[in-house]
């Protein structure tokens, strides 16, 4: 027989079945209701468990083993804690306890420890309590070492040049403690006083200078001396929502006595001024932002402040056109304006404008002197809540890009010993 | 050879082709279920459905050419089938006030007259809350609002289940109680895992503390939403599309279901947009001693502008929430493309969700992510789903919002007054994409119906054909244009249209001895 009429017989035969198969239903389903019953019929010849895939079945595990919440949890209170330290200590990771079930659940305790791969390391230990007169007086104390080996240091004042780069090492003690009190419910008032040792020395990165060298007439670098520090807070907060602000403001003065407890020459006082105003438009999917930060030193005639004190300015929290720590004086003025929109629920996107100086003078800021960056970024969100951002930078100097895991402006401690730009 | 080969193929088909309308044409409902007993709890990944539905199309979507997908799991009249999934019931049967308001029932309120007993802590959804029995024995759900927004997702979850009710579908009872800290008390070993994935035993300071964070009333009582129970054995949510595998009355794919493509409308007019397969259930009841699934809508608390934890995004119901289109535009625009939503206005009431009629766009809603059923709905599932929704008469919506309990007059009215216009949107919308004609009968040996957008105010071009069940051809009866049901016997068809828009009805009649039925209709646009 040939091929094709071969092929043509097993066709025919099969089309016989098929059409036999199709009659043989019609003739079972002459009603809408066998109808309905021969597909029934179908699927129940058919059925098997109706079980997730494997992907969804993972998703299902993390979640209802709350394995997400575990992670951030620990084990018995201990996980890994991945970031948190200054800008340029590269990758940082490290141990970190944290408990809020003590004392009946009014006392927060944490401690931990991280190193970086550029070798810096960080220790710190914090407790806080809360509960007292009907919970609107809390307090906290903490105590923290570190060893910074290479921080940026361009030297000081506002013409600094971006060629002269150097690196220090810092290694710093505290020990702070405070007590505050919410008298109503937006604001927040209170007292602190902390001990704080220091110990300056030689950068360990060798791509520069080791800043003693390049600045040895920097106050702070050849001797180095402990301080005993008092401070006083106010803070008026009535954002909508402080990690991931659409609306209201911030406000937030220390004014903080720095004593030298050994060498009689960097007594100074510190007034650390923060406004932060988000204006809402079109149903808070807009938002612009405006910030202003100034720190004020003061100094008795024959007292200077150490340079590891000094206010700094550059970087991705203030001048974002500027490596981070470009300048350093004793005073410094910052101002941003952002605007913000909604790309989709979990982004927005932000044009910014940042402007700021530091000076050796109080109050003296021209604004035909400031130094000023533009540039974008990315927020990205998750649940109302901003996890990482992306900026861009430019400035006469360049551009920088930088990638945070906070939002931009976020709450700042209010009892640090430590100098602004490093907590 | 080929020549017969085709002869045969032709005379099998037709032998084998099946008639348009069966003597049992049009089905009220289902035929009785079979027994689904093996069926077993499967559970659903918010996660994985989101992924899933916004970066993948799963299940059978309408074809971007050609011939769309029409609805199935409905009679020859358009219409679904009382069963396991829907029952007709306002729209067909109109219901009082006293029934609409009370919706899938109102006797089993928690009783007050012993404790409540705790029995779990409930670890779902983003509102906490517990599982108690009542002194009766009954079993619940108790659900709260946020503390800084009392009544925002309560009410909705007990006044929007009876609209759910009235719509057809099977929900649960859900209740709005009062009461005070000595009301609940802990039952033995009821396990308690906390936020950070800790498990322990729940104690009455537990309860104390979550009470922290639940605002009262003006005599000081908590508020709460109390969800009874269902019946049966939970078997997990349902998808929006596909098949459950294991329900041997599950036949018809979901996503071409017209009580879930209709579904989009009535979440469209009541603002929920969280309706998603982690807001349904499957449960195993027992009726006349056959087991199976019957599929529920639960957890209303998300709609209404409600996001249950405070109110929604302006986001919500217009847009995805990641949607390419919208997000590129936003990109590169750098936010001077201000969306229309973005500017709608909303009171300053925290009872209230954001929930407003005046920009709502009927048509372009949609919910947080893409729904597969949603995604299908054609202009005749809209119609079916839109005809429903104008059922409601003003003094119907004013009276179940009351069952939201809310405490500010000015909210209930607003709620009320916000609904009413979205009906009518919803109407306005739906009723122009085809000719919204309904409700036909053969009565006194003439067509009637009901014109659904300009009643009684329009005229109609007929036309009648004989029609062949065997083989659905029709053959003009060229006398017969007008309403008057031509003589003879056998089927009928009547296609009515205003003029010569391609919006018609054809209406399929079967005369047997004296009596006249409607069998079939046919809506083309």
């Amino acid at each position: 027989m040939p091929a094709y009429k071969h092929r043509m017989t097993k066709l025919f035969l099969r089309a016989t079945l098929f059409a036999s198969t199709i009659a043989l239903i019609q003739a079972q389903t002459d009603s809408r209701t066998a109808e309905i019953e021969a597909a029934r019929d179908r699927k129940e010849s058919q059925l098997s468990p109706d079980t997730p895939n494997t992907w969804e079945q993972r998703l299902i595990y993390v979640k209802d083993a709350k394995v997400l919440e575990r992670l951030s949890a620990g084990i018995a209170g201990v996980r890994l804690k991945i970031g948190g330290m200054p800008t340029g200590s590269g990758f940082a990771i490290g141990p970190d306890w944290f408990r809020e079930d003590w004392g009946r659940g009014e006392m927060v305790l944490n401690a931990g420890a991280q190193g970086s791969t550029r070798m810096w390391h960080k220790e710190y230990a914090s407790v806080k309590a809360t509960g007292f007169a009907k919970n609107k007086l809390w307090w906290e104390a903490e105590a923290l070492h570190h060893d910074y080996n290479s921080l940026t240091y361009y030297g000081p004042g506002p013409d600094s040049e971006k060629s002269n780069r150097t690196n220090y090492r810092l290694e710093q003690t505290t020990v702070d403690t405070m007590l505050g009190g919410r008298p109503v419910p937006m604001v927040r008032l209170g007292g602190s006083a902390g001990y704080l040792r220091v110990n300056v020395g030689a950068g360990q990165d060798e791509r520069f200078a080791s800043s003693e060298k390049s600045f040895p007439a920097v106050p702070g670098f050849l001797r180095q001396t402990d301080f005993f520090r008092t401070g006083l807070f106010a803070q008026l907060d009535y954002r909508d929502n402080p990690i991931g602000t659409r609306a209201g403001g911030n406000y937030t003065l220390r004014y903080d006595y720095f004593h030298d407890q050994d060498l009689n020459l960097h007594d100074f006082r510190r007034l650390d001024l923060e406004l932060q105003q988000y204006i809402p438009l079109y149903n808070k999917r807009r938002v612009i932002v405006v910030r202003t930060r100034a720190i004020q030193s003061f100094t008795r005639p024959g007292q200077v402040v150490p340079f590891y004190q000094q206010a700094s300015l550059g970087g991705g929290n203030d001048l974002r056109g500027f490596r981070p720590y470009r300048f350093h004086d004793d005073n410094m003025l910052a101002m941003n304006a952002e605007y913000r929109w909604e790309v989709f629920s979990g982004l927005d996107m932000a044009l910014f404008f940042d402007a700021g100086r530091v000076s050796p003078r109080r109050w003296q800021f021209q604004f035909s002197q400031l130094e000023t960056a533009a540039g974008f970024g990315l927020r990205f969100n998750v649940r109302n809540a901003t996890f990482m951002r992306i900026d861009a930078g430019f400035s006469h100097e360049g551009f920088q890009v930088f990638v945070k895991f906070n939002g931009i402006f976020g709450d700042r401690s209010l009892h640090s010993s430590l100098a602004p730009h490093l907590f | 050879m080929s020549g017969l080969l085709i002869l045969l193929f032709v005379s099998l088909a037709a032998i084998a082709s099946p008639k348009r309308f069966y003597d049992d044409d049009p089905l009220p409902a289902e035929p009785s279920p079979r027994e689904a007993s093996k069926a077993v709890r499967r559970k659903v990944s918010d996660y994985y459905d989101f992924f899933q539905q916004t970066f993948a199309s799963p299940g059978q979507r309408q074809p971007k050419h050609g011939s769309p997908v029409p609805s199935q799991a409905i009679n020859t009249l358009g219409e679904p089938m009382d069963g396991a999934w829907y029952t007709r019931r306002h729209y067909y049967t109109p219901m009082s006030t006293e029934e609409l308001v009370r919706g899938p029932g109102n006797t089993n309120a928690p009783s007050t007259d012993g404790k409540w007993k705790v029995v779990k802590a409930k670890s779902e959804g983003v509102t906490p809350g517990f599982e108690f029995i009542d002194s009766q024995g009954r079993r619940y759900v108790l659900k709260f609002d946020p503390l800084q927004f009392p009544e925002i997702a309560t009410a909705p979850d007990v006044l929007v289940s009876k609209f759910f009710h009235a719509l057809g579908y099977h929900v649960p009872e859900n209740y709005i109680v009062h009461f005070n800290r000595d009301q609940l008390e802990v039952g033995p070993d009821v396990e308690l895992v906390d936020a950070k994935g800790r498990a322990r035993k729940m104690t009455s300071r537990d309860v104390t503390e979550l009470l922290l964070q639940v605002p009262r009333d003006k005599d000081r009582r908590y508020r709460g939403g109390a969800s009874l129970f269902l019946k049966g054995k939970p078997l997990g949510p349902f998808k929006y599309f596909g098949l459950r595998r294991d329900d041997p009355n599950d036949i018809v794919r979901h996503e071409h279901r017209r009580d879930l493509r209709g579904l989009s409308v009535f979440c469209a007019w009541l603002a929920h947009d969280d309706s998603r397969a982690i807001n349904s259930l499957d449960m195993l009841v027992d009726v006349g001693g056959v087991p199976h699934i019957r599929h529920y809508l639960i957890d209303f608390g998300s709609t209404l502008g409600s996001a249950s934890y405070g109110p929604n995004s302006p986001r919500s119901g217009f847009e995805y929430v990641f949607d390419w289109g919208p997000a590129a535009k936003q990109f590169f625009s750098f936010g001077l493309a201000v969306p229309d939503w973005a500017k709608a206005t909303y009171p300053d009431w925290r009872s209230a969700g954001r929930f407003e009629g005046d920009r709502f766009d009927a048509a372009g809603w949609v919910a947080e992510y893409p729904n597969p059923a949603f995604s299908n709905r054609l202009p005749d599932d809209a119609f079916w789903a839109a005809k429903q929704v104008m059922a409601f008469t003003d003094e119907h919506i004013r009276a179940m919002v009351k069952t939201g309990e809310y405490s500010d007059q000015r909210v209930e009215q607003y709620i009320a007054d916000v609904l009413i216009k979205r009906r009518d949107r919803i109407g306005r919308a739906f009723f122009s994409q085809i000719l919204p004609l309904d409700r036909f009968e053969a009565r006194d040996g003439r067509l009637v119906f009901a014109d659904l957008e300009v009643p009684g105010r329009r005229s109609y071009r007929y036309q009648w054909s004989a029609f062949n069940n065997e083989t659905e051809v029709n053959t003009a009866i060229p006398s017969a244009t007008s309403a008057a049901v031509p003589a003879g016997e056998g089927y009928l068809s009547c296609k009515i249209r205003l003029d010569d828009s391609k919006k018609a009805v054809t209406v399929y009649l079967r005369r047997q001895a004296d009596r006249v039925n409607i069998v079939g209709i046919d809506r083309s646009w």
